[in-house]
């Protein structure tokens, strides 16, 4: 990671909204663009307007110190939150011309298209084959023939196959942390999604897991829009295109990957990047 | 969540017909993505989801009803006695099935006494029992008699109640009976408390049966409370030089105190509605006796004892009304033993 | 040390020894009742074992043969029907306490009433049932007995439904829901498989409390001297069984009772043993 020396550093500048500074965006319009969206836990407010865009088929890692918000608004794009019932959000989250917050917005197709996997794997208690079955057949009567060629995709996808392959009916939670991680995002990615969300997916992981972790995530870029939370900067370096930091709930600075990391232009961004806090 | 009510929005899906298969019309930038769905599977997950949550909703009632239909019934029930016997129903001695009169005290008075037997003696060799089992066992003994209490804490109450008749009673009656009437003999006040000719049976007999059954369940309880200590509280005093009597004292039970209470209630209420145990013993006179060497009667011992052969619709009624009664009394016990347990629960997690 | 505080220190060590003894001694004196009351139990049960008692009716009074079948069958069909009502019911409720109604007050309301029916004493049940089902009927019937026996069931299974399914971690709910799976499938394809031995736990637990439950039978199901499989009239059971038999003055009779009440408490404490192994295998 490189540090400008001192005398070389921007000065400090008022808060710049990421859509003038941000590089044009690749493709036309960004898959999802969030657009003053704030949260609430009961009363208390969690995000505050934050406004980005998601670029289709890039990496963007939120990061940030512990509690500034990168999960909250992670989760906020599948609407996880409805499972509880004191939270609640404001703005607009756009996604194919839908707003995603619309209260009549189908959460069932939703989670259909945006697909997440948690920092904790949570494989279901059944075989490995019916873990990744599941998903499908949520949505689709699959023969049985076809059923197994999806579940063989996608546990290849998943850099997974070669390890279970004969393993298929085997409880879920018999295989390893990583293993079981690596489960849980082929089970994801197996009812094909747009959009991946990744909650710091290898943080309960080995470094070995770790490092398999991210490739498949530099694989899978080219067929999905990945949003992934991270706490390690090092990760965020490596395997995303653009990178948001966050604190306190809100949004500090966004821009691409490289930009962030040599060129920071918000004082506080260069702070945590270099670790005078977090 | 929110939007069930509304038709769901299929997202940029079509509806191509109604009941077949929807074509893909996601335009997704993965080639070849399709999904294919059925508005019929939407609307079967819509209503199997308004299924279920109404099925455990009303399962949930059902709960809440059975209690007031328990106490409704009861109360109607004992219609008929209340009107007759009015409040004196409860400080009356009589009972008489030819005369149709009918008092509840003696029955009130044994439930009572009984429980408080078994408790005045279950409850230290309980507290005794759990001290052992968390603090004093070597760990090897531990898992082992812990099961072992909980097994027995399963066994059903008329083991006892035959148990008690056959062995225990004709041991009280030949040893500890006459025993207990020749020590006390002439001792002032006592002496009329441990007086009458040995019967065996009779309220000391089922009270110290009824404290051999409620010990398992005291013990688990109790044992279960003292497990909450957190470990570096004990080890702190240990630290410190403490005996283990004087951890006991000054950590344990203080911390505990409220579970333990709350623990102790609950057994005396299983003690205070136990009825096989108590029934084949207590004697069935419905009578009032200084001693506790003498035959009496509980409220659920009479109504074993007595429903079926009830002759008349007002006998009945007064059965009925005990049974009241001692819900009452149980329900009171119970209330405070919650209350107790959900302020152990509510400090712990502060 | 000097001399007072060698003294408070030696006095310290009494005491702790005082409440060792005494402590071992209320373990051995509370414990040896219980296992006194086993060997009996076990001694004069074995000792009518034969044949006869697993394949005959019960006896007329006076009578020196016959068996306990027809109690044993009348059991059997009781706690059977009873589990049948009760469970559904009872897994149902502690769903909705779990995961439709978790810090809703109607839940708390049914929480403290499931703990009030939970230690009601059982032969005021009884008495609910007798008011509403037999007196409805006209008569005693194994339908009360079961109704009644279900009574009993459901607070257990309520409460060990409701443990058991709270101790599913959160993610795994959250894992169905992001990939879509409403909640009906999220609560009965993974949040059931999931907690399924502790829940059969809690069934078994229940099955084991009222396989010896005499007071709530005692004026619903009644007993029954002769084989019926009649549910509409009074059905033969262990408990009843013992009750009448061991108050008897005839000692077949009474020798009956004795074996009845080993293997209720045999079958018993197996329940208790295969439900509680079930939790350690799986858990």
């Amino acid at each position: 990671m490189n540090n400008p020396p001192d005398d070389a550093a921007p000065p400090i500048q008022t808060y710049i909204s990421p859509h003038a500074t941000a590089p044009s965006a690749p493709r036309g319009l960004p898959k999802i663009d969030i657009n003053d969206l704030s949260f609430f836990y009961g009363e208390y407010q969690a995000l505050k307007n934050i406004s980005l865009p998601l670029h289709d088929r890039m990496v963007t890692a939120f990061i940030g110190p512990s509690g500034c918000g990168k999960s909250t608004l992670l989760r906020i794009l599948n609407r996880m939150y409805d499972l509880y019932p004191k939270q609640r959000a404001e703005g607009k989250v756009m996604m194919d011309e839908r707003n995603i917050l619309d209260p009549k917005q189908d959460l069932n197709m939703l989670r259909a298209r945006i697909g997440m996997v948690f920092q904790k794997p949570t494989p279901f208690p059944m075989s490995v084959y019916n873990n990744i079955a599941f998903g499908i057949r949520l949505y689709e009567k699959v023969p049985k023939s076809e059923m197994d060629d999806r579940v063989q995709t996608a546990l290849k996808r998943s850099a997974l196959w070669d390890e279970v392959k004969n393993k298929l009916h085997q409880s879920g939670l018999s295989l390893s942390g990583g293993q079981q991680q690596r489960l849980c995002i082929a089970r994801t990615i197996a009812v094909r999604p747009q959009v991946l969300l990744l909650d710091e997916p290898a943080s309960a992981l080995d470094p070995i897991s770790t490092a398999k972790i991210e490739e498949l995530i530099y694989q899978l870029k080219s067929d999905y829009t990945i949003v992934i939370v991270t706490h390690n900067m090092q990760q965020a370096a490596r395997v995303a295109d653009y990178t948001a930091f966050m604190y306190m709930g809100e949004l500090v600075e966004f821009g691409q990957t490289q930009q962030i990391f040599t060129t920071p232009r918000e004082s506080r961004t260069e702070d945590y990047i270099t670790g005078r806090f977090g | 969540m929110k939007g069930r009510e509304q038709r769901p929005d299929y997202g940029s899906f079509t509806v191509l017909k109604k009941g077949g298969v929807l074509s893909k019309v996601a335009d997704s930038p993965v080639p070849g993505m399709t999904h294919e769905l059925s508005t019929q599977t939407f609307r079967q997950h819509a209503f199997l989801d308004a299924l279920l949550h109404n099925l455990t909703r009303v399962s949930a009632i059902i709960v809440l009803l059975l209690l007031g239909g328990v106490i409704a019934s009861l109360i109607y029930g004992s219609m008929p006695s209340i009107r007759a016997f009015g409040f004196g129903f409860i400080t009356s001695e009589q009972w008489n099935p030819v005369r149709d009169a009918y008092g509840a005290l003696p029955a009130i008075y044994g439930t009572l006494v009984t429980s408080a037997v078994a408790m005045l003696i279950g409850v230290p060799v309980s507290l005794g029992i759990a001290i052992f089992i968390t603090e004093l066992c070597p760990s090897w003994l531990k898992q082992p008699i812990s099961t072992a209490i909980e097994l027995l804490a399963g066994i059903p109450s008329i083991i006892f109640g035959i148990w008690g008749f056959f062995t225990f009673a004709p041991l009280m009656q030949r040893y500890v009976q006459p025993w207990l009437i020749s020590t006390f003999h002439g001792v002032p006040l006592v002496s009329s408390l441990f007086a009458g000719p040995p019967y065996g049976i009779g309220l000391l007999t089922a009270g110290l049966i009824l404290s051999v059954m409620v010990l398992p369940f005291i013990t688990s309880i109790t044992r279960d409370v003292f497990e909450t200590v957190p470990p570096v509280l004990k080890e702190a005093a240990y630290g410190m030089g403490c005996t283990t009597w004087e951890v006991i004292r000054n950590i344990v039970l203080p911390y505990t105190r409220t579970g333990v209470v709350g623990g102790v209630m609950l057994g005396l209420g299983r003690a205070l509605g136990e009825t096989m145990a108590v029934t084949f013993v207590i004697g069935n006179a419905h009578k009032i006796a200084t001693s506790v060497l003498a035959p009496g009667t509980t409220i659920s011992a009479s109504i074993a004892n007595e429903f079926n052969e009830a002759s008349s619709d007002l006998y009945t009624s007064a059965l009925i009304e005990l049974g009241l009664i001692l819900f009452v009394i149980t329900f009171i016990v119970l209330a405070i033993a919650r209350l107790l347990l959900l302020r152990l629960e509510r400090r712990d997690k502060v | 040390m000097d001399r007072a505080s060698t003294l408070m220190y030696r006095r310290r060590r009494m005491r702790n020894r005082l409440v060792l003894v005494l402590s071992i001694a209320a373990a051995v004196s509370g414990l040896i009742w219980l296992v006194a009351i086993l060997a009996e139990l076990v001694w004069r049960g074995a000792a009518g074992l034969n044949l006869q008692v697993f394949t005959q009716m019960t006896p007329p009074p006076g009578s020196d043969t016959g068996g306990i079948l027809n109690a044993l069958l009348g059991s059997a069909v009781l706690t059977l029907i009873g589990t049948l009502i009760g469970t559904p019911i009872g897994i149902l409720a502690g769903t909705y306490l779990a995961e439709y109604g978790r810090g809703s007050k109607l839940s708390s309301v049914v929480r403290f009433i499931n703990d009030v029916l939970l230690s009601a004493p059982s032969i005021v049940i009884g008495l609910f049932v007798y008011q509403i089902v037999v007196t409805s009927m006209g008569h005693f019937s194994a339908w009360a007995g079961a109704v009644a026996l279900a009574l009993l069931v459901i607070p257990v299974v309520v409460r060990t439904t409701e443990n058991m399914l709270k101790l599913v971690p959160n993610q795994l709910r959250e894992a169905a829901s992001a990939l879509g799976a409403p909640r009906w499938i999220m609560i009965s394809q993974v949040v059931y498989r999931a907690a399924r031995a502790g829940v059969i736990t809690g069934v078994l637990l229940a099955v084991a409390r009222i396989s010896g439950e005499t007071a709530p039978l005692l004026f619903t199901a009644l007993n029954n001297q002769f084989w019926s499989t009649d549910l509409n009239q009074p059905m033969a059971n262990l408990p009843v069984m013992i009750y009448r038999f061991a108050l008897s003055p005839y000692p077949y009779w009474q020798q009956l009772a004795w074996t009845a009440a080993l293997v209720i408490t045999a079958a018993i404490l197996l329940l208790n043993v295969v439900a509680r192994s079930l939790i350690r295998t799986k858990g």
